[in-house]
């Protein structure tokens, strides 16, 4: 029995993947016309130094292809994707490939960070508001989420910096991943946190837990309103439904009531909305990326959009567009085990 | 929610109080090393790469050795760099030639490349083939010395090079010093070289093969460089190797944590802070502030004297005896440089040879009004307005002041913000009528300035003029040896600029180095970077 669903599951996962690519390669065929139609030349940009005239200019230009038609740029682009290479990125000087690699585990770290307290503080939260509607402890949390959706990240981050690191000392500098002076870990999944544990080293541990956690809370604080707001809805829902009255005319336990019943049914649409807040956070936490100065890929994309090189642009837009694809399978298979009707269907 | 947060965080600063008292010997290690913030990034170690940033040039200087480098000296207190003054890098003395056509250097005995190899001429003659032969940016730096050829360059022997020149060039010695011509290992460049890539380019991207004060460490393109020193080194003054053991060069791009760092310590040397922040820094006396003014660069209003109605001089005129100079210098940089307006001129001709001059402009409405009304155009015009996101900062509170003043003569102005890329693009188009900008001179001269920012048909020349007299004399003061005919021409060039208006010199914006009390040694270089092999802890 379990394993047909589980089967029915992995099928529908794998259509739904198939299905996607399609878009996927419109996606990409999209930013790179986009990038090439928008005003800036990036070869102009980037010929900046203090002599440097037509001839700089036209060598950056056959450096990025860019002396060819743009349909020969894109069939040289598409055939270079398949074999796994994006391009160069005349702004870190490096591969694009290797730029998001050694970044995107940084930001996904510090996404899965926020998210993770984001959902400890939102769930409890959007319950404890559902439980008293209209109450003082409702409106207080109301407040707080309003609070936190408009103050925009970088004023948050800028905040936080300035009371835990600058007035109490407590925070350490926030420049990066890492204190600047501790030696890395070797590298195994590019999550610090793991790599350090790996590594058994403690105290390095620590030291990258300390980096994470303010601009962690900063994001969180901003998109613990939406999840919170979710779950105070569908809880309400769900807690004025009949099998909540049933439950409580059979005279189950308070908890058993809201936990077991009331919150596996609600849960549905706040897993829905986490998947969308975690894509979106991995794309707009640029903000918090360049307060923080944390290597990640969001602050990397901006820089390469500010200076209009093309490849990592392209680069970016088609990561995320994969990892949009791929949180929806897993919201997918997630909803399959909230609600085993969904894999029946 | 803050709250609980600090809890843990507490709990943290027992230990690290713990740690730190039990780990002197870390303290120590803080001492001899040079913490570096910047908002820009490093993301090449050849500063001859198309594309390098202005961090990678002060990288590449600390990693390797010219030929020659530049003095120092005293002005009005700060140290600068001096123009005048070329010492000895890899050559332990040169000479020039009776008719100035020859330049012979003699390279020290005892200098090594990072690897222990010994530097010799052949490494040179390779390194400076490669700056005026291969797709790099050297070419058109060195191109304004006069070196353009490998013919040039000549071994004479292993620790005897030679440079011929085609004429007697001023600039080619100073050109040896700027940031290209470095002098790379060529056994080590060579073996690394493809048939692609003969002059190792992509290589040397990522590696060093250098004789320099530094040795990479760790290159981490846009985010850090940490660099050790070299311990042979002793091309610094004192015959001794750099000061600091360690370089950290790192990536912040949030200017208040900039701040926030050099503040509290945890960086030693900040040069990108914003004027409101150097200011409150400054004033709150626990750091050192060294302010030079960049007088090296200007920052223009730039008008495209072909697009109407800016081909008119005495609407160029107008504008600028209509903008409120002194209210902009104080929105803008809240004071921080040096102006280029309300000169006196006694004479109505320029006080000095030397570019930029200041310049007898003042806000004038009345003035500006007859100008305009001299141009056909009394009843005023409409324009647009633009900078670049990059300068926002400064460039942003200025133009809401332009546009109020001009609006007082009827110039209606739209103001555009562009992201850089876009600014640079219509410029080089030369479809921006009127502009905020800034230039900069490795080597700053008269005839330098007019000869790059004031002819031809290209890029640097913001306002496009085209006038036959200026770019005469600016090409014959190129190779005037006597100074005083050279101040002479200087001031014939300064008359017709003032006489033509093409773009109004506003002002030169100080460079703001925050540094830690212990710093010491901190000098104005022509790249505008800091060269860390300067530097020392007290």
């Amino acid at each position: 029995m379990i394993i047909t669903t589980l089967g029915a599951t992995v099928k529908r996962a794998v259509k739904r993947f198939l299905s996607s690519l399609p878009a996927l390669f419109g996606v990409l065929v999209f930013t790179f016309l986009l990038m090439r139609v928008l005003p800036g030349d990036p070869a102009v940009f980037f010929a900046s130094g203090p002599n440097a005239g037509k001839a700089e200019i036209e060598l950056i230009r056959k450096q990025m292809g860019l002396d060819k038609p743009v349909p020969q740029q894109l069939v040289y682009y598409l055939y270079d994707l398949g074999r796994g290479n994006l391009g160069n990125s005349i702004m870190t000087g490096q591969s694009v490939t290797k730029d998001l690699r050694d970044r995107l585990p940084a930001s996904l770290e510090l996404t899965f960070s926020a998210l993770l307290i984001a959902l400890v503080f939102a769930i409890p939260l959007g319950v404890l508001a559902a439980l008293r509607p209209g109450s003082l402890i409702d409106h207080g949390i109301r407040l707080f989420c309003a609070l936190g959706v408009c103050v925009p990240t970088f004023v948050s981050g800028l905040l936080l910096i300035y009371v835990f690191y600058y007035l109490l000392g407590i925070a350490p500098d926030p420049t990066g991943r890492i204190d600047i002076f501790t030696s890395l870990p070797p590298s195994r999944t590019g999550f610090l946190l793991v790599d350090f544990l790996l590594a058994g080293d403690v105290s390095g541990w620590w030291g990258a837990f300390k980096q994470l956690i303010l601009p962690a809370v900063t994001m969180a604080l901003f998109v613990i309103a939406p999840l919170a707001r979710i779950t105070r809805a569908s809880m309400l829902v769900s807690l004025g439904s009949d099998f909540v009255r049933t439950a409580r005319s059979v005279g189950l336990s308070w908890w058993r009531i809201v936990v077991t019943y009331a919150l596996r049914n609600a849960i549905l649409p706040v897993i829905t909305i986490a998947g969308i807040v975690f894509s979106t956070m991995l794309g707009a936490n640029v903000l918090v990326e360049k307060v923080f100065s944390w290597p990640g890929v969001a602050s990397y994309a901006l820089d390469a959009l500010l200076s209009s090189d093309y490849a990592p642009v392209q680069g970016f837009v088609l990561l995320m567009a994969s990892i949009f694809v791929i949180v929806n399978l897993v919201i997918d298979v997630l909803y399959g085990i909230a609600d085993p009707r969904v894999s029946v269907g | 929610m803050r709250v609980r947060d600090c809890k843990p965080l507490l709990g943290l600063v027992a230990a690290v109080a713990l740690l730190l008292a039990v780990a002197p010997v870390k303290a120590q290690t803080r001492a001899e090393t040079l913490r570096y913030v910047t908002g820009a990034s490093v993301n090449t170690l050849d500063p001859n790469v198309p594309g390098s940033t202005r961090e990678a040039f002060a990288v590449s200087l600390s990693t390797y050795d010219r030929l020659v480098s530049f003095g120092r000296k005293q002005l009005n207190g700060k140290w600068v760099f001096d123009l005048d003054k070329i010492t000895g890098e890899l050559a332990e003395s040169y000479e020039v030639s009776p008719d100035r056509m020859k330049l012979t250097f003699h390279l020290r005995k005892d200098a090594k490349f990072q690897d222990g190899s010994p530097v010799t001429a052949e490494d040179v003659k390779w390194s400076l083939d490669r700056a005026v032969t291969a797709p790099v940016l050297g070419k058109a730096q060195l191109l304004t010395g006069s070196l353009t050829s490998a013919d040039q360059f000549k071994v004479i022997d292993p620790l005897t090079f030679e440079v011929t020149l085609p004429k007697p060039d001023k600039l080619a010695l100073p050109n040896l010093a700027t940031v290209y011509p470095i002098i790379i290992n060529s056994k080590v460049a060579k073996a690394n070289a493809t048939p692609d890539d003969p002059w190792a380019i992509n290589w040397l991207k990522e590696h060093t093969a250098g004789s320099g004060a530094y040795i990479i460490e760790t290159f981490k393109p846009g985010e850090q460089v940490i660099m050790k020193r070299n311990e042979a080194w002793n091309r610094g003054t004192p015959e001794k190797a750099a000061f600091f053991k360690r370089v950290i060069v790192q990536s912040v791009p949030e200017p208040a944590t900039r701040a926030n760092l050099v503040e509290r310590g945890d960086a030693d040397l900040v040069i990108d802070l914003q004027a409101s922040d150097v200011q409150s820094l400054e004033a709150k006396g626990t750091l050192k502030v060294i302010s030079t003014p960049q007088y090296n660069a200007v920052t223009f209003i730039s008008m495209n004297n072909r697009i109407p109605p800016f081909d008119n001089v005495n609407v160029r005129r107008a504008i600028a005896y209509a903008l409120p100079y002194d209210d902009m210098f104080k929105a803008a940089l809240f004071g921080r440089g040096t102006p280029l307006f309300g000169a006196e001129w006694p004479d109505g001709q320029p006080t000095s040879g030397a570019y930029p001059v200041a310049q007898p402009v003042k806000l004038d409405l009345e003035k500006a009004r007859g100008f305009l009304k001299a141009a056909g155009m009394p009843d005023g015009f409409s324009t647009t307005f633009s900078f670049n996101v990059g300068q926002a900062s400064t460039a942003e509170p200025m133009s809401a002041l332009v546009k109020e003043s001009l609006a007082k003569i009827n110039i209606k102005i739209d103001i555009q913000k562009m992201p850089d890329a876009q600014m640079s693009t219509q410029i080089n188009e030369k479809k921006l009528p009127f502009f905020t900008e800034g230039i900069v001179a490795w080597l700053p001269s008269t005839d330098y300035f007019y000869r790059n920012f004031y002819t031809g048909d290209q890029r640097w020349n913001y306002s496009s003029i085209n006038n036959p007299e200026l770019t005469a004399i600016a090409q014959e003061a190129r190779f005037e040896p006597d100074k005083a005919k050279y101040e002479q021409d200087g001031k014939k060039l300064n008359a017709i600029h003032f006489a033509e208006m093409p773009q109004i010199p506003l002002w030169q914006p100080s460079q703001d180095a925050v540094m830690a009390l212990s710093i010491e040694g901190y000098t104005y270089q022509f790249h505008r970077q800091v060269d860390y092999r300067d530097l020392s802890r007290k």
